[in-house]
């Protein structure tokens, strides 16, 4: 059989890389978004706003890994954004650590917690899943409300306030909310550079593979459990240091952060942004922390506007708003 | 006489009190095309789910190249040289056909690299691009596997297996679904890629297996009741016995 | 410690267990025929409660709110079925999941916007107080009741799915829905049934929890968390697991909160994390994967 001249010209084209706003787009994710989170302070209503958009849509980030990209719909991730925090309050507060020791810390611990959790879910049968991340993270829960002498149990974490940001001679006045943002800001643009190169990497095709098709990707010969649990972790990861960034933030840590409720949100974020695509649960995190700002400004009720336009997408916008407005834009 | 590629020894499987098969011994050398048929239920699927990692049997041993591999869990079966395609169509949907057989081709390479931009690793497209282009899809590189006609699919089916470069191809039933036509452009690729390698089927198509196999096991209800060559099968009277009465095309 | 103490401990114990069994039945029968893990089980729980106690306020009678409120959360259910989820089935598996997340979320403010966020008392009805002496110890008559109802809902459910054509059609169903097409069987008639009735089932956990817990609005979400504990300790999509699984944890709930009772709650999930680990297809289920 010839190879005949069009398809040689195809393998050209095709290896050429395809040029077109797509390919461009996500050789430029990272520097992108940096820009975008560089502009949100001025750009939105209010300073607090941006920042809770920075933080959410960072953990939303991280889930995404896990059920955007690997299509695993794990309900428990708070645990993970949760432990960041409260081991990063717990290490200022009653160990008196420096602030980068404590981040540090809660990154590997919420990591840590993140492969326990993966190890005991991912050995269930794909559908349970769902079932098992939530009970598990909400055992998380209830021994941190038993903890109370270290986690400060319902009423929360508090007295470790940060106030000043040393670093390579450097200082920072990290009360200054808009310092403070772009200190937690260069977090979030290294998180993102990581996640970005994960996905570029051939682990990146890996667990597209098995969000695919995970029986083909097991006959093709990638260790399908294995790869999952890496995934969960690596996920883990990137929502403990959220969770780190939002215990500086705040300088509490508040009980319901580890709850299912918490993990639901970020489920919901990462939807309306768009799972599976970089960007978009930024997007999904705006959206919904915008829509609860506007709703609470005449109902404290804002839960069921923002639940029922969550049903309304499931329904009719799967692909969320970024994944839609992408996928609109390569049909044209 | 040299070492087998491929031996199984009384391979038994039960699903619960269940006997899906039973006793089944073979040995295949290399470079032959061996057809493997039987009736509706005979075991088929189960003995192709055996010998390529997805069961294990429930006794019995598989021995692949001397070496004892029953037991072994699935995702190693490519790492050993053992790769197979599916009857009902198994490729990566949103993926594009050339993105399917790339990362079919990074398995034997790189599973858990975070860090590496896999863009880099070229010798993946070369891969990639040398199988589609044996099984005829350059021109539909690009295109989103789910958009694929019903043939192009079974070759993508095909393309995935065959990049791993195997020294066993295992293919259920891969003219599943295709009529006369794309059945004939199947065989012809067939034919190809028997050349230096090992080829175990599963097929309905008694001419189409007429013509291409050397060697024919005949399962029936889990057992073995005939190996031999297509003149030898097709004169044995207990195969004759099973496939009367059954609309096979068998003439 | 003395034998009285424990048997009305294990008792209790039993009684909690019977009302998770209602729960993670119904959590189950939906799961197993529909494939639709329902994260608005616990929602639905509460609004089981609600309804009982709406009803009975407007009948005075708590009896119409024990039967009135189950069938009509069941029909609701099917409501939710018919035109939230049976859109869903074609797409991937999680969709039907996460509508129900929403609208568990959307349930809960709901409710909260009708009936307020504080608790409401439900009385146990007249006819059930006080107590029962049953020579080992007296016994709240309410929970025996509560017992008695079980275990008979637990018969006729077994009946049906043993003796009628239904519960033959939803046994081998849950196993093979191409089979049911090809005999002619409206499969989505059943499924609609077979929602409604897992909804009615929590429904009815809801109305008869009430008298025994404050009925408020969070009321479904830790019961949600033990629907899935029961489920995963008894075994994916085995009934029997999730009546044993829930006696069990009932009891295990009951007994720790006689020892330590801030850990009462944790021993659930640690059996979980336990069976997890040891057995990771529950006591009853199928294991993973031949």
């Amino acid at each position: 059989m010839t190879v005949s001249d069009s398809s040689v010209a195809a393998v050209m084209a095709g290896r050429a890389g395809h040029r077109g706003w797509r390919a461009r787009l996500t050789a430029w994710r990272v520097p992108l978004s940096v820009l975008i989170l560089c502009l949100l302070p001025w750009v939105l209503p209010s300073q607090a706003l941006a920042v809770n958009v920075l933080i959410y849509g960072l953990v939303a980030v991280g889930y995404n890994l896990l059920f955007g990209y690997t299509g695993l719909l794990s309900f428990g991730h708070a645990a993970f954004f949760g432990a960041g925090a409260y081991v990063t309050g717990i290490a200022i507060g009653k160990f008196g650590l420096p602030w980068y020791a404590a981040v540090a810390l809660g990154v590997v611990a919420g990591s840590a917690l993140a492969f326990v959790i993966g190890l005991l879910s991912i050995r269930t049968r794909g559908i349970y899943f769902s079932m098992v991340t939530l009970a598990l993270s909400q055992l998380v829960y209830y021994v941190a409300l038993q903890a109370s002498s270290l986690t400060g149990g319902e009423n929360g974490l508090r007295g470790f306030t940060v106030a000043r940001i040393d670093l390579f001679g450097w200082t920072v006045d990290f009360l200054d909310p808009l310092k403070k943002y772009y200190v937690l800001m260069v977090f979030a643009a290294a998180a993102l550079w990581l996640v970005s190169r994960i996905l570029n990497s051939p682990f990146g095709a890996v667990i597209e593979a098995i969000r695919e098709n995970e029986t083909r990707a097991r006959a093709c010969g990638y260790d399908v459990e294995r790869s999952k649990l890496i995934a969960f972790t690596l996920s883990g990861l990137i929502c403990a240091l959220a969770g780190t960034l939002s215990a500086l933030h705040l300088a509490i840590v508040p009980l319901d952060i580890l709850h299912y409720q918490t993990s639901g949100m970020i489920v919901m974020m990462t939807l309306l942004g768009g799972a599976g695509s970089f960007f978009g649960p930024f997007v999904g995190a705006l959206a919904f922390l915008l829509m609860e700002d506007v709703v609470s400004l005449w109902t404290s009720h804002w839960q069921i506007v923002v639940g029922s336009v969550f049903i309304l997408f499931v329904l009719f916008l799967p692909k969320g708003i970024w994944g839609s407005a992408l996928a609109w834009r390569a049909s044209r | 006489m040299s070492v087998p590629l491929l031996a199984v020894e009384n391979i038994g499987r039960r699903f619960g009190g269940f006997v899906a098969l039973e006793g089944v011994t073979a040995s295949f050398e290399p470079n032959k095309v061996t057809a493997i048929i039987g009736p509706n239920g005979a075991g088929k699927s189960t003995f192709f789910n055996v010998l390529s990692g997805v069961l294990a049997p429930s006794s019995g041993s598989i021995r692949f190249k001397g070496s004892d591999i029953t037991g072994t869990p699935q995702h190693r079966f490519a790492h050993l040289g053992i790769a197979r395609s599916y009857q009902i169509t198994n490729i990566f949907p949103e993926l594009s056909v050339h993105e399917n057989v790339r990362v079919a081709a990074q398995a034997l390479r790189s599973r858990y690299d975070i860090w590496r931009n896999r863009a880099a690793m070229t010798e993946l497209d070369d891969k990639a691009d040398a199988a589609l282009a044996a099984v005829g899809l350059t021109s539909r590189r690009g295109t989103t596997a789910k958009f694929l006609a019903h043939g192009q699919q079974r070759a993508l089916e095909i393309a995935i297996a065959l990049v791993a470069d195997p020294e066993l191809l295992l293919l259920d039933e891969p003219t599943a679904g295709m009529g006369p036509e794309e059945t004939k452009d199947m065989v012809a690729l067939l034919e190809r890629l028997a050349a230096g390698r090992t080829i175990l089927l599963v097929e309905h198509k008694m001419k189409m297996i007429l013509g291409l196999s050397d060697r024919i096991l005949v399962l029936h209800h889990g057992r073995l009741i005939a190996d031999g060559s297509p003149q030898h099968i097709q004169t044995d009277p207990e195969v004759r016995r099973v496939y009367l009465g059954q609309n096979h095309g068998y003439a | 410690m003395d034998a009285e103490l424990i048997a009305m401990q294990l008792f209790s114990g039993v009684a909690l267990g019977a009302i998770l069994i209602m729960v993670a039945l119904g959590l189950s029968i939906i799961f197993g025929m529909l494939g639709v893990v329902n994260f608005a089980h616990g929602a639905l729980f509460m609004i089981g409660a609600y309804a009982g106690l709406w009803v009975a306020s407007l009948t005075g009678s708590f009896w119409w709110g024990l039967l009135i409120a189950p069938i009509a959360i069941g029909a609701f259910g099917m409501l939710i079925e018919r035109f939230l989820i049976r859109p869903l089935y074609k797409r991937s598996i999680d969709d039907p999941l996460l509508l129900t997340f929403g609208l568990g979320y959307v349930l809960v403010e709901a409710v909260r916007i009708v009936f307020g966020s504080d608790g409401i008392p439900f009385q146990t009805p007249p006819e059930l107080a006080g107590v029962a002496d049953l020579g080992i110890g007296f016994f709240p008559i309410y929970r025996l009741f509560v017992v008695a109802v079980v275990a008979v809902i637990l018969v006729l459910l077994w009946l049906g799915l043993e003796k009628t054509k239904f519960g033959l059609i939803v046994r081998a169903g849950a196993k093979d829905p191409q089979i049911m097409r090809v005999l002619g069987v409206d499969i989505a008639k059943v499924w609609l049934l077979v929602f409604g009735l897992g909804i009615g089932l929590t429904a009815l956990g809801g109305v008869l929890a009430a008298p025994m817990r404050n009925v408020n609005p969070e009321m479904g979400s830790l019961v949600l968390a033990e629907a899935f504990v029961v489920t995963v300790i008894g075994g994916m999509g085995s009934l029997v697991g999730a009546v044993v699984a829930g006696l069990l944890v009932g009891v295990a709930i009951s007994m720790t909160a006689l020892f330590a009772p801030e850990m009462a709650t944790i021993v659930m999930f640690a059996l979980m994390a336990l069976v997890l680990l040891v057995r990771p297809h529950g006591l009853f289920g199928k294991p993973v994967r031949g």
